[in-house]
């Protein structure tokens, strides 16, 4: 599924205000500031997001 | 034309809160009271917060933020603010706020209102706004480690002990919360066990079989739980089953506690990660819902604006008005954990300084909005009916009749029939001394969706009620039970060095097991409490999230004062003042009052004369006493705490202003945002 147009932005929105990862956001991000970088894959990124997210602990609040 | 359109916003406030004021003694609408609150907040908010962040923090919009100069794409990562403002909210708003106001609701629908609108613009939200803006001015630091580094060492430690010590409490009794909706629930056990298959498969699609694809696992996840929770009826309406799935208190506890141990040691992307984007939609789904509910049904408050029970002899919980309304209700008002966001994932995703006015006091506000809508829900009860879910078994005599005369001494009207015609209607067998607010919410809540989509839906409203309740609830134990074991381990890394390894899987299971059973020893004594337990554990959790909030506005306080704006330093001051003196009262009420129902050392004093007239098994009135005396220690200790706490900081607040000390905090240095120009 290619996310563009609206669905996409609106999907971008969703998984940004969930916390999720946003593969689509990371690849512009890379183009945008570091054009020569290797990507990670979608299951890279993924892995990292989520290290990153809860690997020391997410606080939820009560 | 701006000023005509504040002066508007101004006028509808002030009017609404004057139908409040003079519409004593007759029902009064609920949409008075929404339309008071978000007066209020728009006024505080354009008018008190932009005054905060100019004149108060100094936001420099031309600075940048942390996520602006090291945007790593990961953690830092500059964000829209309405996103971010998302986020923020997703993260910082959970049970409390619905469950609090409920409780409250035995004092009636006034004082809870009037503590959460002027408590979070005046208080709540001025903390989380201070903390979120004094840790993205140091890229992101966290609240013990400002506490550290701007008031000592000793202080920085002592903040991480209560922070873990609060942690402990909170999850015992939002445990307690769901034990409590759960037991001899069928349909409400089913459902909740369902996301755990759920969750699983939701992890293994995005980890392994569609690497990545959180939305369509998450979206399955949602048709999955939603399918759960119909199938939980038939479930509960079938004579071969339903009995596997009705259990006691007890043993659902056992159960929560395995399955937090479990899940806090487990990899993220089995339960947690997945489990996490449930609730996390979920939750806006279902706020957005109530909210247009409440706007479409615009239900009448049925409970008198104030009861008899300000006197302190109410049943949910005892304890007088003050202190107790502003320790019932914490979340919502101010809110100390909420210090421990602002001061972690969020400060590193602002993009703007100027943004973290939205999010850290918009989002408090935010916050508060739903607290208020919970307490539109439960006023819309029936006051008979929200007295016999609240008032514990023991206080309403257990059965319906008793339940129905106790009620009637207390001055409100309700027949048996109404009664058991209620737990019929919502699919359990009885709704009687189901204490901890969240089955009196989902009740409310039921009510106010049938009136949008018909009565016939009330028992799947009701159990969706109850499912998102204990939905995020258990996210929050098992992100807390992590989190917990984290600290624990940096802290135990300091008496053995392997034990801090966070990777050491012995070490990680030591230290999750002592979590687990810290937090399930309160647990179970809140399940196995004759009197529901909610009535000494919620205070005492009110009391430790207060005190935490204590200590974050006195970091907010020096950093105030350590930027050179003495004369501001009222603006935190102030909250502070307030709370120690509603915490340490009620703190001191708990553990010495002579009233055996409120005082810790009093029951276990009562619990002893019993024993020895022979009116109470002596090895249960030993635990009881036990407990009683566990309790008083933990009050006592926390208060102590955080009196050292603020004499360490007033003693650096005078090194500062007696100028014995420079005013220089320690943020990072001023590099000039792109986006300025």
């Amino acid at each position: 599924m290619r996310n563009s147009g609206r669905l996409g932005t609106f999907l971008s929105l969703l998984k940004r205000v969930c916390g999720m990862p946003d593969y689509h956001g990371y690849l512009a991000h890379m183009r945008e500031k570091h054009g020569d970088c290797a990507v990670l894959s979608e299951r890279e990124y993924f892995e990292q997001h989520m290290q990153v997210r809860y690997g020391s602990g997410v606080s939820r609040c009560c | 034309m701006h000023r005509i359109l504040w002066l508007f916003v101004s006028a509808v406030g002030a009017a609404a809160w004057g139908v409040i004021a003079l519409r004593r003694g007759e029902t009064i609408n609920a949409a008075w009271l929404v339309l008071a609150a978000v007066g209020t907040y728009l006024v505080g908010y354009r008018f008190y917060s932009r005054f905060l962040a100019r004149k108060v923090l100094g936001v420099d919009p031309s600075r940048a933020t942390p996520a602006e100069r090291i945007n790593n794409g990961r953690d830092f990562v500059p964000t829209t603010r309405y996103v971010l403002f998302g986020h923020h909210f997703a993260a910082i708003a959970g049970a409390g706020p619905l469950v609090g106001p409920v409780l409250a609701m035995q004092f009636g629908w006034l004082p809870g209102t009037l503590w959460l609108v002027f408590g979070v613009v005046l208080g709540g939200a001025v903390q989380d706004f201070v903390i979120l803006f004094g840790s993205m001015r140091r890229d992101g630091k966290s609240l013990g480690q400002m506490a550290k580094e701007e008031i000592g060492p000793l202080t920085g430690g002592l903040a991480m002990v209560a922070i873990l010590a609060i942690m402990i409490i909170l999850l015992a009794v939002l445990a307690l919360v769901v034990v409590n909706a759960l037991k001899d629930s069928p349909w409400g056990v089913f459902s909740i066990l369902c996301t755990i298959p759920i969750a699983l498969g939701m992890g293994f699609w995005m980890k392994v079989i569609r690497p990545g694809k959180t939305i369509e696992a998450t979206v399955a996840g949602i048709v999955l739980l939603l399918a759960a929770l119909v199938g939980g009826r038939y479930v509960a309406e079938s004579p071969s089953l339903a009995p596997l799935f009705t259990h006691g208190g007890v043993t659902i506890a056992w159960g929560m506690m395995a399955y937090g141990f479990l899940a806090s040691v487990l990899p993220v992307w089995m339960l947690l990660c997945p489990r996490d984007y449930l609730s996390t939609f979920m939750k806006i789904g279902t706020i957005v819902l109530l909210a247009l509910g409440i706007l479409w049904v615009r239900p009448d408050l049925q409970m008198p604006a104030l009861t008899r029970f300000i006197d302190g002899t109410g049943p949910v919980f005892a304890g007088k008005l003050f202190p107790f309304a502003f320790i019932t209700i914490a979340c919502g008002a101010i809110s100390g954990f909420h210090a421990l966001v602002a001061s972690g994932t969020t400060p590193k995703m602002i993009r703007r300084e100027n943004d973290a006015r939205l999010i850290g006091y918009g989002g408090m506000l935010t916050e508060s909005f739903v607290a208020i809508m919970a307490l539109c829900a439960a006023a819309a009860l029936d006051p008979g009916i929200y007295f016999a879910i609240n008032a514990p078994l023991g206080a309403l005599g257990g059965t319906v009749e008793n339940a129905v005369l106790r009620i009637r001494e207390w001055g409100f009207v309700v027949t048996p029939e109404q009664l058991t015609g209620l737990a019929a209607m919502v699919g359990e067998s009885s709704l009687l001394g189901r204490v901890g607010g969240a089955p009196s919410l989902a009740v409310g809540m039921a009510a106010i969706f049938s009136g949008v989509f018909g009565q016939h839906l009330m028992g799947l409203w009701y159990h969706f009620a109850i499912m998102f309740e204990a939905l995020f609830i258990l996210t929050t134990i098992d992100t807390g039970t992590r989190v917990g074991r984290f600290m624990l381990q940096e802290l135990l890394g300091h008496v053995w060095s392997p034990l801090g390894r966070t990777s050491w899987y012995p070490s990680s299971l030591f230290a999750a097991f002592l979590i687990v059973a810290g937090w399930g020893w309160f647990l179970i004594q809140g399940v196995t409490d004759p009197l529901g337990g909610i009535n000494s554990l919620w205070p005492l959790f009110g009391i430790t999230n207060q005190l935490l909030a204590a200590v974050a506005l006195c970091v907010g306080t020096t950093l105030i004062i350590k930027s050179g704006k003495v004369r501001y330093a009222w603006t935190t001051l102030v909250p502070l003042v307030g709370l120690l003196v509603v915490t340490l009262t009620a703190g001191w009420q708990k553990i010495f009052a002579a009233d055996p129902r409120l005082g810790f050392l009093s029951h276990a004093r009562e619990i002893a004369a019993r024993i020895a007239a022979g009116s109470q098994d002596a090895g249960v009135g030993a635990r009881l006493i036990f407990n009683d005396r566990m309790n008083a220690v933990l009050a006592a200790f926390f208060m102590a705490t955080v009196v050292a706490l603020v004499v360490a900081s007033a003693l650096e607040w005078l090194a500062v202003t007696r100028g014995r000390k420079p005013a220089t905090t320690r943020e990072a240095l001023y590099v000039e945002s792109a986006y300025a120009k």
